[in-house]
C-alpha cells in the first residue's frame, strides 16, 4: 500500500518526464507501424503470386525476429550512430513479420469463389485487389499490425541503452540509482507506463477495426 | 484416395526447407561482417581487451546457460499449466488465460528483468526467473492452443474405446499438440537467447556486456562484433530447434 | 425371452442446468446376437443413450447391467474395453498407422505382439481392405469409405461381444453407404454381435434392425419391435409421422413376391392355334393371356386385340416378355419390373424358368390394404 502511495507521488511530481517519455515512446509505435505496414503490406501484395518469393520475405523477417533486441539496435550504430535511428531500424526490421505473415495469411484465406466472381464481372486485376482482397483481407492485416504494435511497446524501453529515449529512461534511471530513494517506483512507473500505453493503443486499434471494417465481415 | 491437396502440403515443406536454408546462410553472412570488421577497422588496445577471447568464451557460456535454463524452466511451468487449463471444468480460466496473454506481449523485458534484480538480486538466477516469466507466454497461449485444436473426435473415439483420461493425454492429446507447442518454445527459446543479452544489466554476465562495454567506452567494433555473436548464437539455436520441430512431428499429420 | 444381454434400468440423465432430462426413466434390453436400432428425430436422446451404455455419459440415476452385471459402478475405461465403439467421424488416430490403430485395445489389454498383428491382418481382410497395402498406410491416406471400414475393424479388434454404433454410415455418400451397409449385414452374419445402433435414417433402421427402438423426446420409447410390427402396426400418430408416408413403400422390401398370392391367368402352352387361343380369352374375364413355349417358360403377352390386328404366327403377336421374378424377389423388385411391363404385370418364374403365375398389381395392393401382417418376415 506504501509502495502505490509512493509510485503515485512519484509519477505526479514527474509529469513532464512521462509526458516525453509517453511522447517518445508513441512516436516510435507510429513511425515503426505506419513504415513497417506499408513495407510489409506491399511485400505481401507483391509476392503472394510466387510461393518462393513469399517464403523468402516470410523467412527473412523472421530472422529479423529471431535476432536478439539488444543485437538489433546496436548493429547499426556504426552506420546511423547513437539515438533515434538506430531504434527506429530495429523496431522496424521486428514488426514486419507479423504484418507480413497476415497479409499473405489474409490475402490466402480470402474465398475464391468471391475473386473469381469480381474478376467475372470485369474488375482488373488491381481493383479486385483494392477493392475486394484488400477489404478483406483487412482484418486479419489489422490483428498482425496489432501483434507487431504490442511487440514495439515491449522492446521499444531498450531504446534507452542506446541513448534513444522513450519510457525505458525510467527503467535505466531507476536501475542506476538502486536501491535509493524512488528508484523502484522509477522502475515500474516505467514497466506500467508500458503496459498503459500498450492498453492505450491496443484500444485505438479496436476503434479503427470498428471504424474501417464493414459490419458484413466483422 | 488422394492426401490433402499438394500445395498446402508442399508449402510447408519450403517453408520448413527454407528456414532451415536460410538461418545458416544469414549466420554466415552474420560471421562475414564481425570477420570483416575485426580485420579491417581500428582495434586499439581498450578494444581488444573487451574482446579478449577468454571474456568472449565465458559471456558466450553464460549466455547459453541463461537462455537454455530459462527455456527449460519454462517449458517445466508452462506446459502443465496448459494441460492442467484445457482440462473440463476450466473453460473460463482458460479464456482469461488466453485474452490477458495477447497484451501481455506489451510488457517490457527490460523492466522485467530489472523489477526481479530488485527483488532476488543480483547473478544468473534473477535473469532466468526474469526471462522465463516472460518466455511464460508464447509457450503456454501454444499448449492451450495446441491442446484445443486436437480433433474431438478423435479424443472421442480414444475414450470409447477404453483409454483412461489420462491415457487420453499423453497418447492422443499431446502427440497432437506436439507441432505447436514446439512452436512455442521454439519462440520461447529464440526470446530467451535473445533477452539474455540484457543480462548484464543486472550482473547475469553474457554477451550483452561485451556490447555494453563497447557503448561506454564508445568503441564501434566492440559493439558490432558483440551484437554479431550473440545474433549468430541466437540463430543457431532457432536452427536446432527447427531441426528438432520437423524430427519431432508425428508421422501421418 | 433370454436374459439380455445388457438392460439399462430406469436410467436418468439430467444435465446440470437443465430442467428436462436428456434421457428420462428409460428401461431398456438389448438380447444377444440382435441389432437393435435406436432412431428418433434430432434431439431425441438416442446418442446420449448410447452413451449411457459405456458410460461415457454417466446416468444421473438407474442402473446399467452388462451380462446380468451391474457396471454401474465399476471402472469405465475397463468396461469400455469390453465394447466396440464406432462413431460418425470415425476419430482415427492421425498419428498412428492404420495397424496401429486397430492393434489400440488389444495392447491395451496386453495381448502380445505377434497375437495382435495377425489379430490386424485378420480384421483388415474381413472389412475387405488388403492387409499388406493398407497397415502401415496413415489416416489421412484413406477415403471416408476406407476410413470407416478401418473404424468398424478398430471396434471389433479385442472381439467384443456387443457394439456400439452411432450412425457410423451418416458421413459417407449414398452409394458407399448403401455398399458399407450391405456388408455389414453380411458381416454380422457371420459374427453374430450384440448391436446397439443409432441413426436418424429410417430407411437405415427398418435395412439394418432385428428390432428398432423409436425414441421421442428424452429417449422415451414409443415403440420398440420388430420393424415389419412396427411398419404394419404403429403405435401411435408419432410413430406413423416419423415412418412417414413412404412407409408403405418401405414395407416392400420386408415382402417377398411368394408371400402373395399369384394373379391366374390363361396360360398358352406352344405350340397353340391362333383361333384356339382366341376362344380361350373370349371365355376368360381377363385380357391377357400369356404365352408359354414349349418348355414352359413364359415368351408373350397375348390379348385378343394383338392376335387380332396381326396376321403374323401367333408367337410373333402381341409383347415380347422380357423381365421376370422368382419367388425370392422382394416386394419391391415386383413392384419395379409391373412398372417396366407394358401390362402392369409380372409372370414370376422358378430357378429353371418355367412359368408359375403372374403377379399384379392389384395382388401387390391387396397385400397392402390388408396390411403386411405381424408375422415376422424371412
Amino acid at each position: 500500500m506504501d509502495f502505490f502511495l509512493s509510485l503515485w507521488s512519484f509519477m505526479a511530481s514527474r509529469g513532464d518526464e512521462i509526458q516525453t517519455g509517453l511522447i517518445e515512446h508513441s512516436i516510435y509505435v507510429v513511425s515503426v507501424l505506419l513504415s513497417a505496414g506499408l513495407f510489409s503490406i506491399t511485400t505481401g501484395i507483391l509476392t503472394r503470386r510466387n510461393v518462393l518469393a513469399k517464403e523468402l520475405a516470410l523467412s527473412i523477417t523472421s530472422i529479423f525476429l529471431t535476432l536478439p533486441s539488444l543485437a538489433l539496435f546496436t548493429i547499426f550504430i556504426p552506420l546511423v550512430g547513437l539515438g533515434f535511428a538506430p531504434s527506429f531500424i530495429a523496431l522496424f526490421l521486428y514488426s514486419l513479420l507479423p504484418i507480413l505473415r497476415n497479409t499473405i495469411t489474409g490475402l490466402d484465406g480470402i474465398d475464391y469463389s468471391v475473386l473469381d466472381a469480381a474478376r467475372g464481372m470485369g474488375m482488373a486485376p488491381r481493383q479486385v485487389l483494392l477493392r475486394v482482397q484488400l477489404p478483406l483481407a483487412w482484418p486479419v492485416i489489422l490483428a498482425g499490425i496489432r501483434v507487431s504494435a504490442m511487440l514495439i511497446v515491449g522492446i521499444a524501453a531498450i531504446a534507452t541503452l542506446v541513448a534513444g529515449g522513450g519510457l525505458g529512461d525510467f527503467i535505466k534511471d531507476g536501475l542506476a540509482r538502486l536501491p535509493l530513494a524512488n528508484s523502484l517506483e522509477s522502475i515500474w512507473a516505467g514497466t506500467l507506463l508500458c503496459v498503459l500505453l500498450a492498453l492505450v493503443i491496443d484500444l485505438a486499434l479496436q476503434l479503427l477495426k470498428r471504424a474501417t471494417i464493414s459490419r458484413g465481415i466483422r | 484416395m488422394t492426401v490433402i491437396g499438394p500445395p498446402i502440403a508442399q508449402r510447408q515443406t519450403l517453408a520448413e526447407r527454407l528456414d532451415l536454408i536460410v538461418t545458416p546462410i544469414f549466420a554466415v553472412i552474420l560471421g562475414i561482417v564481425g570477420g570483416a570488421v575485426w580485420l579491417y577497422s581500428d582495434i586499439d588496445d581498450t578494444t581488444r581487451a573487451i574482446l579478449a577471447p577468454e571474456k568472449l568464451y565465458t559471456q558466450l557460456i553464460e549466455t547459453i546457460i541463461l537462455g537454455f535454463a530459462s527455456s527449460v524452466l519454462v517449458i517445466l511451468v508452462a506446459i502443465p499449466i496448459g494441460i492442467a487449463v484445457t482440462r473440463r471444468g476450466l473453460p473460463r480460466l482458460k479464456n482469461f488465460l488466453v485474452d490477458t496473454l495477447g497484451l501481455a506481449q506489451a510488457l517490457p523485458a527490460y523492466g522485467l528483468i530489472v523489477l526481479f534484480f530488485s527483488w532476488l538480486g543480483t547473478g544468473m538466477f534473477t535473469v532466468i526467473v526474469a526471462l522465463a516469466t516472460f518466455s511464460l507466454l508464447p509457450v503456454l497461449r501454444n499448449t492451450i492452443v495446441g491442446l484445443e485444436q486436437v480433433d474431438q473426435a478423435v479424443i472421442e473415439a480414444g475414450r470409447g474405446m477404453g483409454y483412461t483420461k489420462r491415457q487420453v493425454l499423453f497418447q492422443i492429446e499431446l502427440p497432437l499438440a506436439v507441432p505447436v507447442i514446439i512452436a512455442g518454445i521454439r519462440t520461447a527459446i529464440v526470446i530467451n537467447i535473445g533477452m539474455a543479452a540484457l543480462a548484464f544489466l543486472v550482473g547475469g554476465g553474457g554477451l550483452g556486456e561485451t556490447i555494453n562495454s563497447g557503448l561506454k567506452l564508445d568503441r564501434n567494433p566492440a559493439i558490432l562484433i558483440g551484437a554479431v555473436l550473440v545474433a549468430i548464437l541466437a540463430l543457431i539455436f532457432d536452427f536446432i530447434t527447427a531441426v528438432a520441430q520437423r524430427y519431432l512431428k508425428p508421422k501421418g499429420m | 425371452m433370454s436374459t439380455p444381454l445388457i438392460r439399462l434400468e430406469n436410467v436418468t440423465k439430467t444435465y446440470p442446468g437443465t430442467e428436462a432430462p436428456a434421457v428420462g426413466n428409460l428401461t431398456m434390453d438389448v438380447y444377444e446376437g440382435e441389432v437393435l436400432v435406436l432412431v428418433g428425430p434430432s434431439g431425441c436422446g438416442k446418442s446420449t443413450t448410447l452413451r449411457l451404455i459405456n458410460r461415457l455419459i454417466e446416468p444421473s440415476s438407474g442402473r446399467i447391467y452388462l451380462h446380468g452385471e451391474d457396471v454401474t459402478d465399476i471402472d469405465a475405461s475397463e468396461l469400455r474395453r469390453k465394447m466396440g465403439y464406432v462413431i460418425q467421424q470415425v476419430g482415427l488416430f492421425p498419428h498412428r498407422t492404420i495397424a496401429e490403430n486397430i492393434a489400440t485395445v488389444p495392447k491395451l489389454l496386453g495381448w502380445d505382439k505377434a497375437r495382435i498383428a495377425d489379430r490386424v491382418d485378420e480384421l483388415l481382410e474381413l472389412v475387405s481392405m488388403d492387409p499388406k497395402s493398407y497397415r502401415d498406410r496413415y489416416p489421412k491416406e484413406l477415403s471416408g469409405g476406407q476410413a470407416q471400414r478401418v473404424g468398424v475393424a478398430r471396434a471389433l479388434a479385442a472381439d467384443p461381444d456387443v457394439l456400439l454404433m452411432d450412425e457410423p454410415f451418416g458421413a459417407i455418400d449414398p452409394i458407399t453407404r448403401d455398399r458399407l451397409q450391405n456388408e455389414f449385414l453380411r458381416l454380422q452374419q457371420d459374427l453374430k454381435k450384440t448391436i446397439v445402433f443409432v441413426t436418424h435414417d429410417i430407411d437405415e433402421a427398418i435395412k439394418m434392425g432385428n428390432r428398432i427402438a423409436i425414441l421421442r423426446e428424452a429417449s422415451e420409447i414409443a415403440q420398440i419391435d420388430t420393424p415389419e410390427f412396427i411398419l404394419s402396426d404403429p403405435a401411435d400418430e408419432f410413430v406413423e409421422n416419423f415412418l412417414g408416408s413412404g412407409a408403405i413403400l418401405k414395407g416392400l422390401t420386408l415382402k417377398k413376391v411368394r408371400d402373395i398370392d399369384l394373379h391366374d391367368i390363361p396360360a398358352l402352352e406352344m405350340p397353340v392355334m391362333r383361333d384356339e387361343a382366341l376362344k380361350v380369352l373370349e371365355q376368360s374375364p381377363e385380357k391377357t393371356a400369356v404365352l408359354l413355349d414349349k418348355d414352359h417358360k413364359p415368351l408373350r403377352w397375348i390379348s385378343e386385340a394383338s392376335l387380332n390386328r396381326t396376321s403374323q404366327p401367333i408367337e410373333k403377336s402381341g409383347k415380347p416378355i422380357t423381365v421376370d421374378l422368382q419367388p425370392e424377389d422382394t416386394l419391391q423388385d415386383a413392384l419395379g419390373v409391373m412398372l417396366q411391363s407394358s401390362v402392369g404385370m409380372a409372370v414370376v418364374v422358378d430357378r429353371k424358368g418355367k412359368y408359375l403365375g403372374c403377379c399384379s398389381i392389384e395382388s401387390l395392393a391387396s397385400l397392402i390394404i390388408g396390411g403386411y401382417g405381424a408375422q415376422g418376415a424371412v
